[in-house]
């Protein structure tokens, strides 16, 4: 029996890990003037979700995607992600395979948040802490609050990228995106070879937009 | 989940995975308590640790595929019956009950971690929600600020030492590692629900298979390879809980900051950590021997390190004389 309530919970982390942070998306890194701080960039972000989710009913599948897209790509390290997500494969693309995949990973992403935030029941997100790490990034500490059930622990690593800092993982409750996903398409890349995986990223893509 | 189970079968079962999670342990010990190690390096290591995680994946994988056709057609079809004639609030209801008789082995296993302040809690949680709460169907200890925390047995285990050992997906049960099969057996035993009727389990099994299924649905609509991301997600959770969340961001942040600058300086990167993986293997070795005899003593692990780094350099010593001697026969 309790193996089962063991794998509950963690079945609950999967999802939402997948549901909040599908992030991931090419952005060019444009320098700005006025530097905005990791928690703000992240808060941002934050709200975007919940506004989406908030009007997720009247603004359909297209009217999701085009909002996400962009906050997705301003507050990303997109490219640098897409190659983490790759590992040690992505030397051995050509520069033309690699292009694909970023693109086609950029769509996948924005489409999985566009199919996932659909609807809203009261979630909100609730800063706790900021963070240094060892080498100059930092951490932001956060709480997803749903009601009727308990907090979900989020905490956003951030990188400085031309002087603006942008979200490079999304860790719930103990569960690295990067990390779970690394491994997915390292080991796809390896046993399949980079068509397959083209393949069946653009498959889900399909399929969200149904 | 374990829709094949009953009363007769129960203590047959029960034996063979004994038996079985006995063999599964001698074995881990023997061969995989490096695993643990590299655990920590798993984000920048991935190609290197994972034959060490997951060294049946082959075997794994199909009684991956197994699991998913029993849930598609013997589990889910159940489930999706029960959450379509059960009203919400009786279904939270249910989870709550279930949840409530799992606070016991939660109590326990608290003690056994030697967490005494939560297990306090805990236990004021199970008083109030089986008295006030009616049986625990009302969760009203969350509601006095007792908030439900996650422990098994499998967690104690890790908490004294015990190594993960490799990546095992279960018949029917699902994923697990080696540690948690023995994890699993005590976690049963002290489950109420193990010792009552079979409408009772029935419920107990529908109550968590209709819990999951938001989780199940979305894992086969977003992973592109639902096995490795249910294996990778499973075993980050399990050392998220373990830890009780603490201390383990900061790892983690700085071996994806590795992996982070990996990609630039790629390959000199892979070759020096190879270099020092082989360097360090000898020593490495005793130690793993020494710690799989005697897991729980930590001061006897450093112990028997340091035994072995002596026996080491000893063995490198005599080498040297060795060689001396040779070129003294030379001359």
């Amino acid at each position: 029996m309790i193996v089962n309530f063991m794998k509950n919970s963690w079945l609950k982390v999967a999802f939402l890990l997948l549901a909040i942070s599908n992030n991931a998306v090419f952005a060019a890194d444009t320098a700005v003037d006025n530097p905005v701080s990791a928690k703000q960039v992240v808060a941002e972000f934050q709200n975007t979700l919940i506004e989406v989710m908030k009007h997720g009913k009247e603004l359909g599948f297209e009217g999701r995607y085009q909002k996400l897209d962009g906050a997705v790509k301003k507050s990303h390290a997109l490219k640098k992600i897409a190659r983490i997500v790759v590992g040690r494969e992505w030397k051995k693309l050509t520069p033309e395979q690699q292009a694909e995949l970023v693109k086609v990973f950029t769509e996948l992403s924005v489409s999985a948040y566009a199919y996932n935030f659909k609807e809203y029941s009261g979630e909100s997100f609730k800063f706790v802490s900021e963070e240094d790490t060892a080498r100059g990034g930092k951490i932001v500490h956060a709480l997803l609050v749903i009601p009727d059930d308990s907090d979900v622990k989020f905490d956003y690593m951030l990188k400085k990228i031309n002087g603006q800092w942008k979200i490079i993982n999304i860790i719930a409750d103990g569960v690295s995106d990067l990390a779970v996903r690394r491994s997915e398409y390292t080991s796809l890349l390896k046993n399949q070879g980079f068509d397959v995986l083209i393949a069946k990223m653009k498959e889900k893509i399909k399929n969200y937009s149904k | 989940m374990m829709f094949y189970k009953n009363q007769k079968v129960h203590e047959k079962r029960l034996f063979a995975t004994v038996i079985f999670s006995l063999f599964l342990l001698l074995s881990g010990c023997a061969s995989n308590d490096v695993a643990d190690q590299a655990v920590s390096d798993e984000n920048t290591e991935i190609k290197v640790s994972q034959p060490e995680i997951d060294p049946y994946e082959h075997f794994n994988r199909k009684v991956y595929v197994f699991n998913n056709k029993l849930d598609k057609y013997v589990a889910k079809p159940i489930s999706d019956a029960y959450l379509w004639v059960t009203p919400q609030f009786v279904q939270t209801g249910i989870a709550n009950f279930f949840n409530n008789l799992n606070d016991i082995s939660v109590v326990l296993n608290d003690t056994l971690q030697g967490k005494l302040d939560q297990g306090a809690e805990d236990t004021g949680r199970f008083l109030l929600n089986s008295t006030v709460g009616l049986l625990g169907i009302f969760d009203v200890a969350k509601e006095v600020g007792l908030e439900k925390h996650n422990e098994d047995f499998a967690q104690t285990l890790a908490v004294w030492g015990v190594p993960q050992g490799p990546y095992l997906v279960l018949p029917v049960l699902g994923p697990a590692t080696s540690r948690g099969v023995p994890g699993a057996v005590v976690d049963t035993a002290s489950n109420p629900v193990s010792y009552v009727g079979f409408p009772v389990q029935l419920l107990s099994m529908l109550n968590s298979r209709a819990n999951a299924e938001g989780s199940l649905k979305f894992i086969d609509e977003a992973a592109l390879d639902p096995y490795v991301f249910t294996r990778e997600a499973f075993l980050q959770h399990r050392k998220y809980l373990i830890t009780d969340g603490q201390a383990e961001l900061s790892d983690d942040a700085l071996d994806l900051e590795d992996a982070f600058y990996d990609e630039d300086e790629e390959t000199e990167t892979a070759t020096s950590s190879d270099l020092l993986k082989s360097d360090s293997g000898q020593e490495n070795n005793g130690y793993k021997l020494q710690l799989s005899s005697d897991t729980e003593n930590l001061d006897q692990a450093s112990e028997s390190f340091e035994e072995a780094l002596k026996a080491f350099n000893e063995a490198s010593r005599s080498y040297q004389e060795a060689s001396e001697k040779l070129d003294q026969l030379k001359r």
